[in-house]
């Protein structure tokens, strides 16, 4: 069987608001290692990753790997009835056609127990490459975040530059410009506060700032976030969890002259 | 038009293969638009509120023109880059089809000229409507005007869209005609307008896949939709999709298809007369334009040209031919997006350790 408990609810429910718009339907893969979800949003612009480690876990017990195909919706409305202090359980058997969750309120010794149908998703899967990124900054989260949805009252798109030792964040629009320019910065009293860049190659990539903003959600989930970039691949985008990480590629715009 | 119950055929066998598409998995991508229905579907349906066709100054129709402006900068606002392929001459086989719809809108101006109502005299008129080579080359004027590249098709531009896509020139044809698939297009899309997607979604079907599902290679393909009936030659009686297909998928081919039928008792047979031969040679190996040598390259728009055109022979508005052209030139110069599958390699995982039986299907 599978068993994993969680001592809060907040974590797990935190992860599915984050994602919940890019996909409909997605399978979590339960092993040994923790639950693993790889899923391309509709328009196969974003890719997410997503790792929950079993140390995140109260306790895990996973016998057999299993794979549960999940609708996001589904699971958000039931997640939506569990607290965020309650303790949460996932549980299953071997070979599953449901997923329990249990919600448990100890302070009033209260138990809501639900479950919810599994189904058989035939999904896509991409292998990821071994990337050497030339640009990676790491930053407060919530950031960002600003960062971006500030551009975004501009224009459809942002372009990121980094060079030297900075990082631009430029968007052009009707309305008018914008560019936020980010560089090194040191917080020994927050450490996760700070800024840190590192830059081999300078790099320039446009990004479409909606699927961005659907990305940067998860800025509820970790107090940083690294950014990685290089010449004409996607950008990695990684959340550290306390055990595990949610990490996205995103495909940039490229222009050029013999796209088919 | 197309092939008989061809993609009911397809959506039942091989449900995988037909999808529909949001506008960003498009985007980007050049796609082969048969330009001759396109202007067919212009002049049956952008009219007046009275149903009356649109028109220009000289009292020449507009409604193709309008429809190609709009829907071609709508495309290409939304990232997709269209790319008109024009029918040049029918091969003979279809001359019986071709003659046919000719009696058709004979018939149907006859009945609108004698129609009653303004009403029946709309709907007759519709079916009157047939794209001239005054149409096609005004369309031609009108895209090159714009920047978009224009292809001739030696023949039926179905073909030569199917021949695009199949040498790598661009993504996917964009057509109503199922026949598109016939002729090799790995990837169709149907509804490619600029409507609302809500209500009519891009539809997406995949040769491939449509293959794998239906468990037939590319020839026995090509002989199931002759057997469903085509534009070249005329259905056999009795045989419905069921039949053809079941009996494809036991004989391999038309010609064992008619030995088998002959030993049969059944009423069902091939007649001799049955053209499937040469039909089977036109869908494999039609007259296209030759890829290697076509240029698809976007261009400049050209606004004075356009001016000139819409503004000062056809009378168009000259404020909204500058906002359009402007339009225009800013989705030109955007950066299309990429999809991750252009990067990274999709992977086969095992099927999970399930039992399908006692699971819901995926919605």
């Amino acid at each position: 069987m599978f068993e994993a408990k969680a001592n809060e609810a907040a974590g797990f429910k935190q992860i599915i608001e984050a994602i919940r718009d890019m996909i409909t339907d997605c399978n979590f893969d339960c092993s040994n290692s923790g639950i693993a979800l790889q899923a391309l949003d509709k328009s196969h612009i974003v890719l997410i990753s997503l790792l929950l480690g079993p140390e995140g876990f109260n306790d895990y017990r996973c016998d057999h790997a299993v794979t549960l195909g999940v609708n996001m919706a589904s699971l958000a409305t039931i997640l939506r009835c569990g607290s965020n202090q309650d303790q949460m359980t996932l549980r299953c058997d071997d070979q599953p056609d449901s997923l329990g969750l249990t919600f448990e309120d100890v302070k009033h010794d209260r138990i809501s127990e639900f479950s919810i149908k599994l189904m058989e998703i035939d999904q896509e899967y991409l292998s990821i490459p071994e990337t050497e990124y030339t640009a990676s900054i790491t930053m407060p989260s919530a950031d960002l975040q600003k960062y971006l949805r500030d551009l975004r009252q501009l224009s459809e798109s942002v372009s990121i530059t980094a060079n030297k030792d900075e990082v631009i964040f430029a968007a052009a629009g009707d309305v008018g410009d914008g560019a936020v320019h980010v560089r090194q910065y040191t917080d020994s009293e927050n450490p996760d506060k700070s800024v840190s860049i590192n830059i081999s190659e300078p790099v320039s990539l446009n990004f479409n700032l909606h699927y961005f903003n659907n990305i940067t959600k998860a800025a509820t989930l970790s107090d940083t976030v690294t950014l990685q970039l290089a010449d004409g691949t996607p950008a990695s985008i990684e959340y550290k969890l306390p055990s595990g990480h949610i990490r996205y590629y995103f495909a940039p715009k490229i222009g050029g002259d013999d796209d088919v | 038009m197309g092939i008989k119950g061809l993609f009911k055929v397809i959506s039942d066998n091989a449900p995988h293969a037909v999808r529909t598409v949001d506008w960003p998995l498009i985007s980007g991508r050049k796609v082969a638009i048969d330009a001759s229905m396109s202007l067919y579907q212009f002049l049956v349906a952008v009219r007046q509120q009275d149903g009356a066709q649109l028109s220009g100054i000289d009292g020449q129709e507009t409604s193709h023109l309008i429809g190609m402006f709009y829907r071609t900068i709508k495309l290409i606002e939304h990232g997709v880059l269209p790319v008109y392929v024009f029918d040049g001459k029918p091969p003979d086989l279809k001359r019986d089809e071709l003659d046919k719809r000719l009696k058709l809108r004979e018939e149907a101006t006859e009945k609108s000229e004698a129609a009653d109502t303004l009403a029946d005299a709309n709907k007759f008129s519709r079916r009157t409507v047939h794209a001239t080579k005054e149409h096609n080359e005004e369309a031609q004027k009108l895209l090159r005007l714009m920047g978009v590249p224009v292809v001739l098709a030696p023949s039926e531009a179905e073909s030569s869209c199917a021949a695009l896509v199949k040498g790598g020139k661009v993504h996917a044809a964009g057509s109503e005609d199922m026949d598109t698939l016939t002729f090799g297009a790995k990837v169709l899309l149907r509804k490619l307008t600029a409507g609302d997607q809500k209500k009519n979604p891009i539809t997406e079907i995949n040769l491939e896949k449509a293959l794998e599902g239906l468990e037939l290679n590319y020839e026995q393909f090509v002989d199931l939709c002759i057997l469903l009936g085509c534009d070249y030659c005329e259905p056999i009686r009795g045989m419905g999709p069921q039949t053809a297909l079941k009996l494809i998928k036991e004989h391999k081919s038309i010609e064992k298809i008619k030995e088998h039928l002959e030993t049969q008792t059944g009423k069902l047979k091939i007649p001799d007369t049955y053209p499937y031969v040469e039909v089977r040679k036109l869908f494999v190996t039609p007259d296209v334009v030759a890829c290697d040598n076509v240029d698809l390259k976007f261009e400049e728009p050209d606004l004075d040209g356009l001016i000139q055109f819409l503004v000062t022979e056809k009378g168009f508005s000259e404020d909204r031919v500058r906002q359009n052209h402007a339009k225009l030139k800013k989705s030109l110069n955007q950066k299309p997006q990429q999809r991750l599958t252009d990067f990274f390699q999709p992977i086969k995982r095992a099927k999970p350790n399930t039992k399908p039986a006692k699971r819901g299907k995926k919605k």
